[in-house]
């Protein structure tokens, strides 16, 4: 696919790449209907520069997500512009872009890798729980647990790369 | 070494990446990567990934995925297409004013003209998209001038009729016809003088499939053939009192 400029284009791009761009701008907003406004502004913005893009420079997605990145970077300042509904109220802790990116990708390339594997390393990496006690959990041996941890890594690197994760 | 020592070996690694391992096998792993250049590899590898699952919240990861709600691309579309009409009515107030009376004469020479516009689209010309068509009306009565711009569109065809000199008040009832003779409905509006004489119409036919467009204005039924470029001089259109 060339430029972006036909319709038609970009409804192949919503299909194709929507529910990513959703799944991150709830990530970072943290809410849905701010979600949804940065969606449809993303491809909004897209549509009106299509001519620009050009796929030997880079994949629609990076292109989608590099704009998505800029309106959602907008619709922050907007929001802290508006005046607090509570006084003193505590502001979550506001994670840095670029770095919320990298975070969803993890989490998303997490959800992309077989079940075996993903179950593994959420009990074992982020829940510190000891090999030997998910290991009887599961009823397999530990030596299984392990390689399931070494296979379930090298997968969820093929699910990075297949987002444009580079070392 | 063995071979299934060294498969072994390697195994750790993704524990060892993560740093999981007890001290007493982490202390073996580390033994080993100093004389194995393979294994040292394949940490390398291994160590990015390891390092990013700190960003990850493992809750989220179990969390079901957010999905955008089932109108939202038809909401996207639907905003596009009325800004690109926006842009295209833009364009043609622009070009109007720059030559209105030329257009008309040469309206009464070509009876229908096809012109491939589409705002900065369009310019492999590969003929995947249609272009958009302009056609005129010639079995009009003197004084009359009816045309219309086609546009393209995922949802059909959209059509910004020109009308004028008919009489103030004149219920214009727009269709879109195919190859086949099936009728299309595209809307209707009413003709005003000195208000603005173009209206925006929309069809479900596809612009690819349409092969004439015509106006009930009043008592009276004017159509145009859409399509082939070529010019027909005289008898393009046909009236019917």
């Amino acid at each position: 696919m060339g430029a972006l400029t036909r319709e038609r284009d970009v409804r192949e791009a919503y299909s194709a790449h929507s529910g990513e761009l959703f799944g991150f701008a709830v990530r970072s907003l943290g809410d849905a209907g701010l979600a949804e406004e940065a969606v449809q502004e993303t491809f909004l913005r897209a549509w009106k520069a299509g001519d620009r893009f050009d796929p030997q420079i880079g994949s629609l997605r990076t292109w989608l997500f590099a704009i998505l990145r800029n309106v959602v970077i907008d619709l922050g300042r907007a929001r802290a512009a508006r005046p607090r509904v509570a006084e003193g109220g505590v502001e979550p802790a506001v994670e840095p872009l670029e770095q919320a990116l990298l975070a969803w990708q993890v989490e998303e390339a997490m959800r992309r890798i077989g079940e075996d594997h993903r179950r593994v390393l959420l009990e074992t990496h982020f829940r510190a729980r000891p090999y030997a006690e998910v290991a009887a959990e599961l009823g397999v041996p530990e030596g299984t647990i392990k390689s399931r941890v070494y296979y379930g890594l090298r997968a969820l690197r093929v699910a990075l790369e297949e987002m444009g994760y580079e070392d | 070494m063995r071979t299934e020592d060294h498969r072994d070996w390697r195994l750790s690694l993704g524990a060892y990446a993560l740093g999981d391992l007890p001290a007493d096998e982490r202390a073996a792993v580390s033994a080993h990567l100093e004389g194995c250049a393979e294994c040292r590899a394949e940490l390398r590898s291994l160590e990015g990934v390891a390092a990013l699952m700190a960003l990850a919240d493992p809750d989220r990861i179990e969390a079901p995925a957010a999905s955008p709600p089932a109108d939202l691309g038809a909401r996207i579309e639907a905003q596009i297409a009325a800004e690109a009409s926006r842009e295209r009515r833009e364009k043609r107030r622009r070009r109007l004013r720059l030559g209105a009376g030329g257009a008309v004469a040469a309206a009464l020479v070509a009876a229908v003209l096809a012109i491939a516009i589409l705002p900065g689209g369009g310019s492999g010309g590969g003929g995947e998209s249609s272009p958009a068509q302009q056609v005129h009306f010639t079995s009009v009565p003197n004084g009359v001038s009816i045309s219309a711009t086609l546009e393209p569109h995922a949802f059909g065809t959209e059509i910004q009729m020109y009308v004028s000199g008919i009489r103030s008040g004149t219920l214009c009832r727009v269709f879109l016809r195919d190859a086949r003779g099936r009728t299309f409905p595209a809307g209707s509006f009413r003709y005003r003088w000195g208000g603005d004489s173009e209206a925006v119409l929309s069809s479900a036919l596809d612009l690819s499939q349409a092969a004439e467009i015509g106006v009930h204005a009043g008592a009276q039924t004017f159509t145009a053939p859409i399509g082939q470029a070529t010019a027909l001089v005289g008898g393009a259109g046909t009236g019917s009192a």
